[in-house]
């Protein structure tokens, strides 16, 4: 999400880190920074929060409450009920429990109107547009807080009941966005005596909004079910800004202090009367109190924390705790859902600590050596075919046939393989292509890899050439091809010696092909047998230019009385185009006059 | 590349996965293997993944057609289970160590460093007072195997439903920090799943990809070669 520097600050009353530092801090503490950008006089994060800390972490105040933790700076109490609320008729019935809180409030007779230039700049630093003070104000305030709200058109409205109910089959609701949605009793909507109004936590309808002639408004500050929320949302195709919140669970307790917060700044912007809230909240969360003591925390992170470090971590956090001894009783706030055992707290130490705080030990236990059979054969395969002059390919799962399919693959290959063979047989033929570059004889090749059928998979593998290919399992291939003597000996030292070789962690570097066509010329030349062998290769070597992709080939030699002919094959590519003829030609030609004028002859 | 009867060459990942088994088996690790077509139970549910989460929506999974049960898994984390499954069963008490190379696949659009399928080296040691400090030993002594002692590790901080703490970890190479994967400490749901006593035992888990460990170490510009059978490709 989104997250203006400059927003933060009004969190604190002292000067925040530099923009530089608080990206850092929130990287090595907290969550993933995706990207910084400068806007006028702001700085803007776009934060990957953690999805388990989309619970209260999607909002200003939830990153505030980071940037509070890692730099040890106090958040400072916010003032707010610049209003005095009367009494009301608003009504709100809750049929289903998957409404888990809603609290109403009506404010009467505001000016619907322009934002003022300070909501509209904060809410288009993190890429949102202003349409009016009351709609703006939900925004903003969703964005600070990270509690979706909502507001009706109290006079649109059928009476002054709201109801929280499932939808009717047969019913219909069109959104704000003016898309056409078809309820059912799987969905949950909020609505009037007579019409549904909105879609519960996805998006408001256009029966009750809130226009420029608006007077009087409802206010909802409202919870549902996380899951039946996600479901709805996905089914209906309707994906917003408080379905991410509220998918995520938020807690209800944060109702309260969303309808102070947002009340207040409609009061502010659009003046108007404030009533009593109705609150209908069935079940209120339970204070969760966790225990954690020292040792286990220096146990789990293999740390030498004293306690005074660890409480300290309490202390950046705002956790209420109670020390008993090596103990610690904290009071979990209701904003961290993600935070139920001790285990969870072992993380909260040491990210907040810092995880450089972590020294690097090997374990000091002795493990017994085991041996995985299955494992084993299959490196004793690979090895042999290696022996025997086979090379490794790999080749993709994906075919396009075979036994079973997968759903919606961003690729046209749906199936996954059910042999070896069918990839195996096109790898031979690329290669027998490539096969002058390649400077072997013949393409022999091997892969081992499991293969899929409807009901099982089955590590296979196959080998062969261009006359062939043979693919058995691997149990098939072990047990025929494996002598009786070794079958049995699994040793570890034997399985060690399998992936061994003189070439161990080597680092090298790879070399990219060309991805241009190859051109090859054959050239045979008569030269007297008492000439230097390598006379030849060098020129062919110098005067083939940049071009001559390798080494030349020497593919044919004989002798005729006291002279030798050896014939050569170049391999002629570019990395950036495509040869022509002529410039092959061209080569050629020149290296033709330097072999005839040294007295050679060509054949 | 010219005598008769030469050897063959040995695909690059190979090259990789076989450096890396070297490692881990030295050290004790005994290599698991578990099936690249999953149940959801072992893809997700014992690795404490809820369903209708959005944590479910973190990676993208293979569903196979006409079948509700079946993914083609999309770590190697499941060998996890598989194996502590049957070590729980067989009645036998930690300490243990495996490591797991396996092919695992996502559902996501290719560019030259990401394909639908990929290798992860999956690494799991669970004791009685097995930590994330021994985590952060293990993962450098492999690193610095792999890629000379010039290196340096960094935590951050992540999630993973199957680890708790959870962390992703950079290396610097010359002179570059790089993501290289995730880890943590084993969640205790996931241990008691498993039927391993979390009150006393506890552990930590890697699942780092071996593409990026290849293209860094041998300065590969494109991993997509690797699954053509184009000989070219084998040259480590």
């Amino acid at each position: 999400m989104k997250v203006s520097y400059n927003w933060l600050q009004n969190y604190f009353e002292e000067k925040l880190p530099e923009p530089e530092k608080i990206f850092e801090g929130i990287i090595f503490h907290s969550f993933e920074v995706e990207d910084v950008e400068k806007v006028g006089d702001d700085t803007i994060f776009d934060i990957k929060t953690l999805p388990d800390r989309n619970h209260d972490c999607l909002s200003h105040f939830g990153i505030a409450k980071e940037v509070s933790a890692i730099f040890d700076l106090k958040i400072k109490d916010k003032k707010i009920k610049t209003f005095e609320p009367k009494s009301t008729e608003l009504k709100i019935e809750i049929e289903d429990s998957k409404c888990l809180r809603y609290m109403g409030r009506v404010v009467r007779n505001i000016k619907v109107g322009e934002s003022p230039d300070w909501l509209k700049e904060k809410l288009h630093a993190i890429g949102q547009k202003s349409i009016n003070n009351i709609v703006d104000a939900a925004n903003f305030v969703m964005f600070d807080l990270g509690q979706p709200i909502h507001c009706f058109d109290l006079d649109k409205l059928a009476s002054s009941n709201l109801i929280v109910r499932n939808g009717k089959d047969g019913e219909k609701i069109t959104t704000l966005d003016k898309k056409e949605v078809n309820l059912d009793d799987s969905i949950l909507v909020i609505a009037d005596e007579k019409n549904p109004l909105a879609i519960a936590g996805i998006k408001g309808g256009t029966k009750a909004e809130v226009d420029s002639n608006t007077k009087n408004i409802v206010i909802e500050v409202a919870n549902f079910n996380p899951t039946t929320t996600r479901k709805t949302a996905k089914k209906i195709g309707i994906l917003t800004d408080a379905v991410k919140r509220y998918e995520n669970e938020i807690t209800p307790e944060l109702c309260s202090i969303v309808m102070d917060s947002i009340t207040d700044l409609i009061y502010i912007l659009a003046g108007g009367e404030v009533e009593d809230i109705i609150d209908i909240y069935p079940n209120k969360p339970e204070q969760k109190i966790v225990t954690v003591s020292v040792s286990y925390i220096n146990k789990r992170l293999g740390s030498n924390f004293s306690k005074e470090e660890i409480e300290s971590v309490w202390k950046k956090l705002s956790f209420e705790y109670i020390n008993k001894e090596e103990n610690f009783e904290i009071k979990i706030p209701f904003l961290r859902i993600d935070l139920n055992e001790s285990y969870d707290l072992v993380e909260e130490v040491i990210r907040i600590l810092g995880y450089d705080r972590l020294e690097e030990k090997l374990p000091e236990i002795k493990l017994d050596r085991k041996v995985n059979e299955a494992y084993y054969k299959m490196l004793w395969i690979r090895n042999k075919l290696l022996t025997d002059g086979y090379s490794e390919v790999m080749n993709y799962a994906f075919r396009d046939k075979g036994e079973v399919e997968v759903l919606a693959s961003a690729s046209n290959k749906k199936f996954l393989r059910n042999n070896l063979t069918d990839g195996l047989k096109e790898s031979v033929k690329l290669n027998l292509l490539n096969i002058s570059l390649l400077g072997i004889k013949d393409v022999k090749i091997f892969e081992i890899g499991t293969v899929f059928f409807k009901d099982n998979e089955e590590m296979h593998v196959a080998y062969g050439d261009k006359k062939g290919i043979v693919e058995l399992t691997v149990e098939e291939y072990f047990s025929i091809n494996c002598p009786i003597e070794q079958s049995k000996d699994f040793s570890i030292e034997k399985f060690i010696s399998f992936v061994s070789h003189e070439d161990n962690y080597k680092i090298k570097e790879f070399k990219p092909w060309s991805l241009y066509p190859f051109i090859t010329r054959d050239i045979a030349v008569w030269v007297p047998e008492n000439t230097e062998p390598n006379t030849l290769f060098e020129i062919y070597k110098e005067l083939g230019t940049e071009l001559l992709i390798k080494d030349p080939e020497l593919v044919d030699k004989f002798q005729k009385q006291d002279k030798i002919s050896y014939a050569y094959r170049l391999v002629f590519q570019s990395y950036d185009r495509t040869l022509t003829d002529e410039e092959v030609t061209n080569i050629m030609s020149k290296i033709t006059d330097k072999v005839t004028s040294l007295g050679f002859e060509v054949r | 590349m010219k005598e008769e009867n030469q050897k063959g060459t040995e695909h690059p990942l190979s090259v990789i996965i076989n450096d890396t088994i070297k490692v881990f088996t030295e050290l004790g690790f005994e290599v698991a293997i578990g099936p690249e077509l999953e149940d959801v139970y072992h893809n997700f549910d014992a690795l404490n993944v809820p369903k209708d989460h959005p944590a479910r929506d973190m990676q993208d999974t293979f569903y196979i057609k006409g079948e509700n049960e079946k993914v083609l898994r999309t770590h190697t984390s499941s060998v996890q289970i598989r194996y502590m499954e049957e070590f729980a069963k067989s009645g036998k008490k930690p300490p243990f160590a495996i490591i797991a190379p396996g092919k695992v696949f996502r559902n996501e659009s290719t560019d030259a460093f990401h394909e639908m399928q990929f290798y992860q080296i999956e690494g799991l040691f669970v004791g009685e007072n097995i930590s994330m400090a021994n985590l952060k030993g293990v993962l450098s002594y492999f690193y610095k195997k792999m890629l000379g002692e010039d290196i340096n590790l960094r935590f951050r901080p992540s999630f993973f439903p199957f680890t708790e703490p959870s962390i992703e970890f950079d290396l610097k190479y010359k002179g570059r920090w790089i993501e290289m994967g995730g880890a943590g400490m084993v969640h205790p749901n996931v241990l008691e799943k498993c039927g391993i006593d979390s009150n006393k035992y506890q552990g930590f888990a890697f699942g780092p990809g071996l593409e990026r460990l290849m293209v860094i170490k041998y300065l590969m510009p494109d991993i997509r070669p690797a699954y053509h059978g184009d000989l070219r490709f084998n040259q480590i």
